[in-house]
């Protein structure tokens, strides 16, 4: 008896442990659909900008090649000082025309507290566009779909 | 005619792109390991051919509430991205039945993706994609320019694979690893222009553009995942990628991307609602990348390897040769119209520019005056007395690059004074077509100038051949010249082994002739073959005729005073061992078909016929007229041809003894027997000579007034048709 309640103590407890640790961060899914041009795949990174506008973590990175990192050249100013391992978080490139679907994490804390994500784009011999999409994550923005302005048609964010 | 402007562009081609490709193939040698490795892991389930798209699905579905993506690659391996009951986010390999997670995405390692950056475009984005991109195809232009030169070289397409012959490592190797690699590096090619093509938006762009009628989508009839016939009958092997509905919401649909199509299907019916078939352009892509890269198959990237490895022995042996051939370049002391003597050279691989270079040497140490030139030059000589030609043939008889215009040549550049000539043959004894150039040179001057020595053959670079002319010529000419033998000699390659199995001795015999039999360590060989023995090691090269005896080598060699290959052979005890090498000799081997055979020999002549007789177990019907001083002579043979005779090996035996009553010769026992001898070649018979030139002569001349008188045609007709085999010494 003894035994079979510590146990369900222990039980509850790691339970308890794992759900805050969990709940720091959520997970999204995201999708991004690009319109229609012609020319080399874009890259495509997302990252969370602080209140103050400033970098603050990269999210993902459409494009495995970073030969070619230095041209985004707004995020290389962030990114390039450091170099953080962003293997986990990297997909391919996206063509005109196609949709990416890909999962990012982020802080709870960072929903409703000024922070905003970005969308930045960039294609080989065409354009850079610094805000493709930006918007505030609010509890409400993160479960919705933003018009692109550059390559990007549109986003559809969903928490899980 | 044209082999020089394929070499040409061989050469040009190779030169101008070598460091990209040496670059291109060191990397690539490393990144064929890339696929090696990751196939490696363990990841691929069994009987993958079976699983259904259906089963991978609904398993997925029911044990992760979100599924992002399935991916299958080329090595089988099952990658999905999901979200777990936690809330954490996986992308990795599963096995596609219990979808459990059995391993992370597989990194490129950073070095991987150094050396892939390296290979593309050498760090240098753009420019250096078009550049690898260009030299890769250049590559390509390189690889079919040398199968024509392959093609030239061997004699046609049906002789494509036939034996290469072994002139030095790297010209041999060259020919020999080319033909192997030629489809893997033409693959290789093709496939990297291709993809460079793709790159710079060279070929039409594709994207698949599904257009879904919103309007009328419908969350009705419902059905289960896994009766989704689509699902149901696709086979996850064809797929590419699933994409997964984004949300629950009826405009968000699956997405099955397969091998040939793009399918878009609804969730909740499992309707199709649009079918793109995959644009040829993206199908070549694919499978380009898989040729190129050898994703998927260890097989394939080992052959890529293999054969990546041997374009960097190309560039080393390809300039190996280039360098030789440049090395052997002609100097002139005197001038064109100031010399007695000209020296003319055909040469394709500068093989026999040192032999024309050593005469030149001694001539003018002599004292005389020598202009010496490539055949393709030849050019009015005002003071010339006297032309040499040193000549090698190539391919299938035909002139080597530096003399394929000089037949022509000859017919109008004329000369004032006249000249007499001497031509020397340079060749191989391997090769059907031996010394065929220098033949038809010899002919053709005939015309305009007076020989003075008939033509002269060398086999193989024969030191000691080169030798023997040069004094049958300083005799001619009343000269002293003597060559270096150092400077022309080539160590030979001594590769088969030969142990002495049995020997009579030379005192034996009447006529100091003993037999010797020595098992070799190959089975390659056959009767008319010559055996090349360096009895002092060096650059002297002694040739006996072989006989093949139960698959053993039979030579029958005469002992004499102090001679170099008989008394090496001679002092030879039973079980010896000596190494040597076996020279083919096409030209002099019994007739696979002919209606009859007639065997002549005189003397030690009689060594390839014992082994031809021997080995004529289709029993041609042969003949053999034979030449001895006397009776006892032939004591040494007696009962072997007893032997042969019994089993019918051959119908007849003439002997004839020249210091015996009534002392005759082989050519009189011919001259008996004319009728037959006729007879014989009209019947498309075949007459075999061995032993000294003299009778050699001698019977060449009866048979010529044989063949005149009685079938009236010339003797050459018969030798034109192969119908006349001599080797003689």
């Amino acid at each position: 008896m003894k035994f079979k309640s510590i146990l369900t103590v222990c039980f509850l407890a790691i339970t308890m442990l794992s759900f805050t640790t969990i709940k720091e961060s959520t997970s999204y899914k995201c999708m991004i659909q690009m319109i229609n041009y012609t020319g080399e795949n874009a890259y495509v990174v997302i990252s969370l900008i602080n209140p103050e506008g400033e970098y603050e973590k990269t999210l993902y990175v459409q494009g495995d090649d970073d030969e070619w990192y230095h041209d985004i050249s707004e995020w290389w100013k962030f990114y390039g000082k450091k170099r953080s391992s962003i293997d986990a978080i990297t997909g391919e490139t996206i063509a005109g025309g196609a949709r990416t679907i890909s999962v990012l994490e982020i802080e709870d804390s960072k929903i409703d507290a000024g922070y905003s994500i970005r969308f930045e784009t960039a294609v080989e011999d065409q354009e850079y566009y610094t805000k493709d999409v930006e918007f505030l994550l609010t509890s409400e923005s993160v479960k919705s779909k933003k018009e692109g302005t550059g390559f990007i048609r549109y986003v559809r964010l969903m928490p899980n | 005619m044209t082999i020089s402007i394929w070499r040409y562009s061989h050469l040009t081609l190779a030169v101008s792109s070598f460091v990209f490709i040496l670059l291109a193939s060191i990397t690539g040698i490393i990144l064929a390991f890339q696929p090696i490795s990751e196939k490696l892991e363990p990841y691929k389930v069994s009987n993958f051919e079976n699983i259904t798209v259906a089963e991978t699905i609904s398993n997925l579905k029911e044990k992760y509430p979100e599924v992002i993506d399935v991916q299958v690659d080329a090595s089988h391996f099952v990658l999905a991205s999901v979200i777990t009951n936690d809330g954490e986010s996986l992308n990795g390999y599963i096995n596609p039945r219990t979808v459990a997670f059995i391993g992370d995405k597989i990194e490129v390692s950073k070095f991987f993706k150094w050396v892939t950056n390296f290979h593309r475009s050498l760090f240098l984005k753009g420019i250096g994609r078009f550049f690898v991109g260009l030299c890769s195809f250049l590559l390509l232009l390189i690889a079919v320019s040398g199968t024509v030169l392959i093609l030239k070289r061997q004699g046609g397409l049906k002789k494509f694979f036939s034996k290469v012959v072994n002139e030095n490592f790297s010209q041999y190797w060259h020919v020999v690893l080319g033909r192997l690699s030629l489809i893997p590096i033409i693959i290789i090619t093709i496939t990297g222009v291709y993809l460079s093509a793709e790159k710079f938006d060279l070929l039409p762009k594709s994207s698949v553009n599904h257009t879904v009628d919103f309007e009328s989508l419908s969350e009705t009839p419902k059905q289960d995942i896994q009766d989704f016939p689509i699902f149901k009958n696709t086979k996850l092997s064809e797929v590419k990628t699933i994409e997964f509905p984004f949300s629950e919401a009826v405009e968000d649909y699956f997405t099955l991307s397969l091998k040939d199509k793009e399918v878009v299907v609804n969730q909740f019916t499992g309707e199709t609602l649009s079918e793109i078939k995959t644009p040829l352009v993206t199908v070549f892509s694919n499978l380009s990348l898989n040729l190129h890269t050898g994703k998927g198959s260890i097989l394939w990237s080992v052959i890529l390897a293999i054969a990546t490895a041997n374009i960097l022995f190309f560039i080393y042996s390809g300039f190996a040769m280039t360098l030789k051939r440049r090395k052997s370049k002609l100097k002139n002391k005197y001038k064109k119209d100031n010399s007695k003597y000209v020296i003319l050279v055909g040469s394709e691989n500068g093989n026999t520019l040192p032999f024309a270079n050593q005469l030149q040497q001694q001539l003018i140490k002599a004292g005389e005056s020598v202009y010496i030139a490539e055949l393709n030059n030849y050019d009015i000589y005002s003071k010339a007395e006297h032309i040499i030609v040193l000549t090698s043939t190539y391919g299938e008889g035909e002139a080597p690059t530096n003399a394929n215009v000089f037949l022509e040549r000859l017919k109008t550049v004329k000369q004032v004074q006249e000249i007499s000539y001497s031509v020397v043959g340079f060749g191989s004894l391997a090769y059907p077509d031996f010394c065929k150039f220098a033949f038809d040179v010899d002919a053709a001057m005939q015309l305009p100038f007076k020989q003075e020595l008939p033509i002269f053959t060398i086999n193989d670079k024969s030191v000691t051949s080169f030798e023997e002319w040069v004094t049958l010529w300083n005799k001619n000419r009343k000269l002293p010249i003597s060559i270096s033998k150092e400077k022309l000699a080539v160590k030979p390659r001594l590769n088969n082994t030969f142990t002495v199995v049995d020997k009579t001795k030379a005192e034996d015999h009447a006529d100091s002739t003993f037999l010797i039999k020595l098992k070799p360590n190959t089975k390659r060989f056959t009767s008319g073959d010559l055996l090349a023995i360096y009895p002092k090691n060096d650059y002297r090269e002694r040739l006996y005729s072989i006989g093949k005896v139960n698959g053993k080598v039979q030579l029958s060699v005469k002992l004499h005073e102090n001679g170099l290959g008989s008394g090496f052979l001679s002092n030879l005890n039973k079980g010896d061992l000596f190494k040597a090498r076996i020279i083919k000799n096409t030209a002099f081997h019994f007739p696979k078909k002919a209606s009859k055979v007639i065997l002549i020999a005189n003397g030690t002549g009689i060594a390839p016929f014992l082994g031809m007789l021997d080995q004529n177990t289709k029993n041609i019907e042969t003949h053999l007229y034979y030449g001895l001083r006397q009776n006892a002579s032939f004591n040494l043979y007696r009962d072997v041809i007893k032997e042969n005779y019994k089993s019918k090996k051959f119908t007849k035996l003439k002997l004839a003894f020249s210091r015996e009553a009534p002392k005759n010769y082989v050519q009189d026992l011919l001259k008996q027997d004319a009728l037959f001898v006729a007879e014989t070649l009209k019947n498309n018979g075949v007459i075999m000579l061995c032993g000294s030139l003299a009778m050699q002569n001698d019977v060449l001349a009866v048979l010529d007034v044989i063949t005149t008188e009685n079938l009236s045609l010339p003797l050459s007709a018969f030798i034109e048709k192969n119908q006349i085999k001599t080797d003689c010494y």
